[in-house]
């Protein structure tokens, strides 16, 4: 069948193209020319601002008012249909078309009604295609929902709902992702001052004990290295020699003891996982290490001691018992030296060695006075 | 959908901004019925809705309800059907007693205005406020608007008897208006 076949049958069975409508909708009745399909006065009072790229009337746009169904006027009668259609096509799929002879017209122009599939695609054709000239003559498109029938109507509502309801779940989604990304700053800087109070701890201690170690953080490869805390007392011996007792600082104190930095930045390299933790470091300490554990003495056994040992060697010399003079004479041989293999217990040793000595001494000078003492003959 | 910069979310808030503050300075007539038009024609385009909330746009419409400037009423309604589509206007709307100012634009003289009022009581039914919605004058209103000549309210008014009530409510609305006319004298129209 030719489309103007076509034609002819639609203008004397009119509803046979469409499809069968439910309601009185049929073309027998001449179509009510309704306010909405007139065009109304365009607005010239606007203010600049409010001014859009096109002069438009007063008008509210709801869904009431959209349909697919879309009404082209000023078509000029020159037989072509088949171009309008394809024209509307661009737009979207046509489901049905069929001119609206009924419709008053102005001389020498057709009207048609166009189904689109879509309601987007009548609303894209009716902006595109309204006021634009075609064929010699000027277009006038507009919805036209009252050729809907209810399920039309109902399907057009539930779609608008639909499509309104997932913009506002786009829209929470985008801010609940916009929420995320501010947050995540926050976190990180969390982990910072986390990171930085257990810094500020190993200074603290560090700097309670004077100790000069290096801070271990190698772990938080994003934190530089601190440098190394000013270092005191660094006098403690060399690796491989037998280190001495600790000797006192000018007040005799021992707490400002420095041990050997450098044997201590070896355990604690090896040993650690976390953070540094200077307990860790001093109880790892392998039983091969040459440095002595600090011990604490106190004063006064060191003032003792230092008399003791005063004495000691003051036995051996004749005269002063200061240090400083020269040795005149043989030296006595000395007495047998019984090491008891403990200091302290040397210390006890030597204490009584000297307290014998001492009372020996006495006894003998009392004999030699008796000895003096001459007898008489008769 | 596009993403929008955040400079032209700012610049189209500002828009808006100005076009409610107009509408309150304003003392011109012809210059707010321009504006609320305007307000109501953004409202149909969800991007806007975050704007149009915050900015209170619901109550302004709300509020030429009661207007006597029928252009008022008709682009103020107009504007609700569009915002009562999204779910945080729509609640919006109930809680400023929405549903009584609505209901009496059904008696209106302007279809348009009808038409607007008849979806937004649709769009507000919640199972909390279906009870009030589908009260029985309103009901009888409905019946009314599914004899009516206009297409498009006739449609519309069944859909809402369709989807809103259920079968017993309607039937017992109809009786009762059955009753109601013949008491009156006037008899319903046979086709």
């Amino acid at each position: 069948m030719s489309y103007s076949a076509c034609v002819e049958a639609s203008g004397i069975r009119g509803s046979s193209l469409m499809a069968t409508p439910v309601n009185k909708n049929d073309c027998w009745r001449v179509p009510e020319v309704y306010k909405h399909h007139e065009q109304r006065k365009v607005c010239i009072s606007r203010p600049k601002y409010r001014e859009g790229r096109k002069d438009k009337a007063v008008k509210v746009y709801t869904i009431n008012l959209e349909s697919r169904y879309l009404m082209v006027q000023g078509v000029p009668a020159i037989g072509v249909m088949t171009e309008l259609i394809q024209l509307c096509a661009l737009y979207g799929v046509v489901e049905e078309y069929r001119p609206l002879d009924e419709y008053p017209a102005e001389e020498f122009t057709e009207v048609y009604l166009v189904k689109f599939q879509k309601l987007t695609s009548a609303r894209a054709a009716k902006r595109h295609m309204d006021e634009k000239s075609f064929y010699g003559g000027v277009l006038h498109v507009c919805y036209v929902p009252e050729y809907e029938t209810v399920e039309d109507t109902r399907l057009k509502l539930q779609d608008r709902r639909g499509y309104v309801r997932r913009a506002a779940q786009y829209r929470a989604r985008e801010r609940e992702q916009k929420e995320a990304i501010h947050e995540e700053p926050t976190s990180s800087s969390e982990t910072t001052t986390t990171s930085d109070q257990i810094i500020n701890r190993h200074n603290q201690t560090s700097d309670n004990s004077n100790a000069g170690e290096t801070l271990n953080i190698s772990h938080y490869s994003s934190f530089p290295p601190l440098p190394l805390p000013p270092q005191e007392h660094h006098f403690y011996g060399h690796k491989n020699q037998p280190v001495m007792i600790p000797t006192e600082d000018k007040m005799g104190t021992l707490h400002n003891v420095v041990p050997d930095i450098k044997q201590q930045q070896e355990q604690s390299s090896g040993s650690n996982q976390t953070y540094y933790n200077r307990n860790q470091g001093t109880e790892h300490r392998p039983n091969s290490n040459q440095a002595p554990a600090v011990r604490f003495v106190p004063r006064t056994t060191h003032l003792q001691n230092r008399k003791r040992k005063m004495e000691v060697t003051g036995e051996h010399s004749v005269t002063v018992p200061g240090q400083n003079e020269p040795l005149i004479g043989p030296k006595l041989p000395e007495p047998s030296k019984l090491d008891m293999e403990d200091e302290s217990l040397n210390t006890t040793v030597g204490l009584i060695r000297n307290t014998m000595k001492q009372v020996g001494t006495v006894s003998d000078l009392k004999p030699v006075e008796k000895k003096v003492k001459p007898r008489r003959r008769i | 959908m596009w993403r929008r910069s955040s400079a032209e979310s700012s610049d189209r808030f500002e828009y808006l901004q100005t076009l409610v503050t107009e509408f309150q300075d304003t003392d011109s007539e012809e210059a707010k019925e321009q504006v609320l038009a305007n307000l109501a024609n953004f409202a149909y385009d969800p991007k806007n809705m975050d704007y149009l909330k915050e900015l209170q746009v619901a109550d302004l419409f709300l509020d030429m309800l009661t207007e006597e400037n029928e252009n008022f009423v008709e682009f103020g309604v107009g504007g609700l059907c569009n915002l009562s589509m999204d779910p945080e206007c729509r609640d919006v709307i109930l809680q400023s007693d929405g549903i009584n100012l609505v209901t009496n634009c059904l008696s209106s003289r302007r279809e348009e205005t009808v038409l607007s009022a008849v979806t937004v009581l649709m769009n507000l039914v919640t199972p909390s406020s279906r009870s009030q919605i589908t009260h029985p004058s309103i009901l009888h209103c409905m019946l009314r608007f599914s004899l009516s000549e206009s297409p498009r309210l006739r449609n519309l008014a069944a859909v809402f008897l369709q989807d809103c009530c259920s079968e017993e409510q309607v039937s017992r609305a109809r009786q009762q208006m059955e009753v109601q006319q013949t008491a009156v004298g006037i008899p319903l129209p046979k086709d």
